[in-house]
């Protein structure tokens, strides 16, 4: 019985369209919406620009509001609460350490499309590495 | 044919000229652009002004290096133009898959290539320099971290560095002469402040010039049938501030937008710590990446303050709405050394610790990208130059 469902979400479409998949296959399961600040980049400017301010958990809310909204948004649409938690740095090994609590993992099968090449040069496919690594199942969304 | 050959090479240079302008710029500028003290146009002339002002001056000892120092003679002007067409190369890879490839190391790497196929390597000359490459990330990563950890906070907590609204001057006009006055919304710290982000700006361009302008005109110059120094020079910079004018405002957003991520004054420190580490090596002859040195401080100061010890004192003098985060905080440095994952655990009471945003494998990359940049294309114009001798 599925009852717990992770979906790590970025500011994609891809993202998105996981989450809208999550909320329609498991009508009964907790539906938790990971967002990601602070991801390597190519001038680590997020990353450094968090690591820098006073109060880090207040950034990093902060930063994944729009994210978070857009998410409360889409499952308001369909009559959910869905709960949101907020990680800092790199995207994949983040979702791995917290897959354990959860019973699967929903996820787009890539990010935002600007500067793929960049996020891929330095923070991999996501969705690939999520699926070899993770110890619960893994469905990837197109 | 050595006039085809020689246009051939000049328009090369221009194309490579063109591109370090617009990184290079978009680095240097992209952090006060995105505060909106300079504008961009401005940007791109003083850039231009002071990319010519490094190349002329201590550019022309990298320059020296590049065209006399790694190969035991002179480069030829066919040889020269093939090398720069490796470093276009290097920088079309670094275009369309976006990653960094450094320019200086790249020309390095072809011109030792070069050396390499003709046997008149200097191997000295490329060992000293190769240290410098391995030691030089590790300089800028130590201060970074000494900045980020100790200096910055500091400063931080004394510096306020804002853009009010209005002319940062006016002209005062009661006097018999006119004479310049502060604008009507502009405080001291404010035009102060100003001054000191126009002047590291100004700072670095001088370095992006000493660095970068050999990596264009050096290849054209030190041979009968190429261009003299001064002229190689005056090209590379005029296709620098090209570069400044036009593609620099898109590297402006894209690689400098990212810096405008960084507070601003900690944006400043990283670019008196690049900039004077490239001035010194550029001084000393040494071809050195100025993205390489400021990608480095900028890691090291993040990394620095995110491993920051967090005092008691600290921690006590904050007011009381604050405490219980900063308890938190305290609580989670002293948890670093544990591995085991907190199971069963609920989400809330979970801390976010700053060194998570430093993963070591995203640094490894960048390294890496730095020892596959010049050995590709060390093997590259070795084969080049092996299959087709008559070039060299």
């Amino acid at each position: 019985m599925i009852s717990r469902v992770l979906v790590p979400m970025d500011d994609s479409d891809h993202a998105e369209h996981a989450l809208e998949y999550a909320l329609e296959n498991y009508p009964d399961a907790e539906i938790t919406v990971l967002h990601i600040v602070g991801v390597p980049s190519m001038m680590m400017g997020d990353a450094v620009g968090l690591s820098l301010e006073d109060d880090l958990e207040k950034a990093a809310d902060d930063r994944a509001e729009p994210v978070i909204e857009r998410a409360r948004e889409v499952a308001a649409d369909r009559d959910r609460e869905i709960e949101t938690v907020v990680g800092i740095g790199h995207p994949a090994r983040n979702i791995i350490d917290r897959a354990d609590d959860y019973d699967a993992i929903v996820l787009g099968s890539h990010g935002a499309d600007w500067n793929r090449a960049t996020r891929r040069f330095l923070v991999g496919n996501v969705a690939e590495t999520v699926s070899k690594r993770a110890p619960v199942p893994v469905t990837i969304v197109r | 044919m050595v006039e085809t050959v020689l246009l051939v090479g000049v328009a090369a240079s221009i194309f490579v000229g063109f591109n370090i302008g617009g990184s290079s710029t978009g680095i240097t500028w992209g952090p006060s652009v995105g505060a909106g003290i300079v504008t961009k146009t401005t940007a791109a002339a003083v850039m231009t002004f002071f990319v010519f002002f490094g190349g002329w001056t201590v550019g022309r000892n990298v320059m020296e290096t590049l065209s006399e120092g790694i190969v035991t003679v002179d480069l030829t002007l066919s040889a020269g133009v093939a090398v720069l067409f490796f470093i276009g190369l290097g920088m079309l890879v670094a275009n369309v898959f976006g990653v960094p490839v450094p320019t200086s190391m790249t020309t390095v790497g072809a011109i030792a290539g070069l050396g390499l196929a003709t046997g008149t390597l200097n191997y000295a000359t490329v060992a000293g320099i190769v240290t410098w490459w391995i030691v030089t990330p590790v300089i800028g990563l130590w201060i970074g971290v000494l900045i980020g950890r100790y200096i910055y906070p500091w400063v931080n907590r004394r510096v306020d560095i804002e853009k009010s609204e209005g002319p940062l001057l006016r002209l005062e006009r009661r006097g018999t002469v006119p004479t310049p006055a502060l604008g009507p919304n502009t405080t001291r710290q404010e035009f102060g402040t100003t001054i000191a982000v126009f002047v590291i700006g100004c700072y670095m361009a001088f370095s992006a010039g000493a660095s970068n302008v050999p990596n264009a005109a050096a290849p054209l110059v030190g041979t009968v049938d190429g261009l003299g120094a001064d002229t190689a020079i005056i090209v590379a910079t005029l296709a620098i501030g090209l570069g400044g004018f036009t593609i620099a405002r898109r590297t402006m957003d894209s690689v400098g937008g990212e810096l405008s991520d960084i507070p601003l004054l900690a944006a400043l420190f990283v670019m008196v710590t690049a900039s004077t580490i490239t001035t010194i090596l550029s001084w000393a002859g040494i071809p050195i990446s100025l993205v390489m040195a400021t990608v480095m401080t900028i890691v090291g100061i993040g990394w620095g303050r995110a491993t920051r010890p967090v005092t008691v004192r600290e921690a006590v003098t904050r007011d009381v709405g604050n405490a219980e985060i900063e308890l938190g905080a305290i609580v989670s440095e002293e948890k670093v050394g544990e591995t085991a994952p907190r199971i069963g655990q609920p989400e809330a009471d979970e801390v976010l610790r700053g060194d998570d945003l430093f993963n070591p494998r995203a640094i490894v990359k960048y390294v890496s990208m730095w020892i596959i940049g010049p050995s590709m294309s060390t093997i590259l114009a070795y084969g080049f130059f092996t299959v087709l001798p008559g070039i060299a």
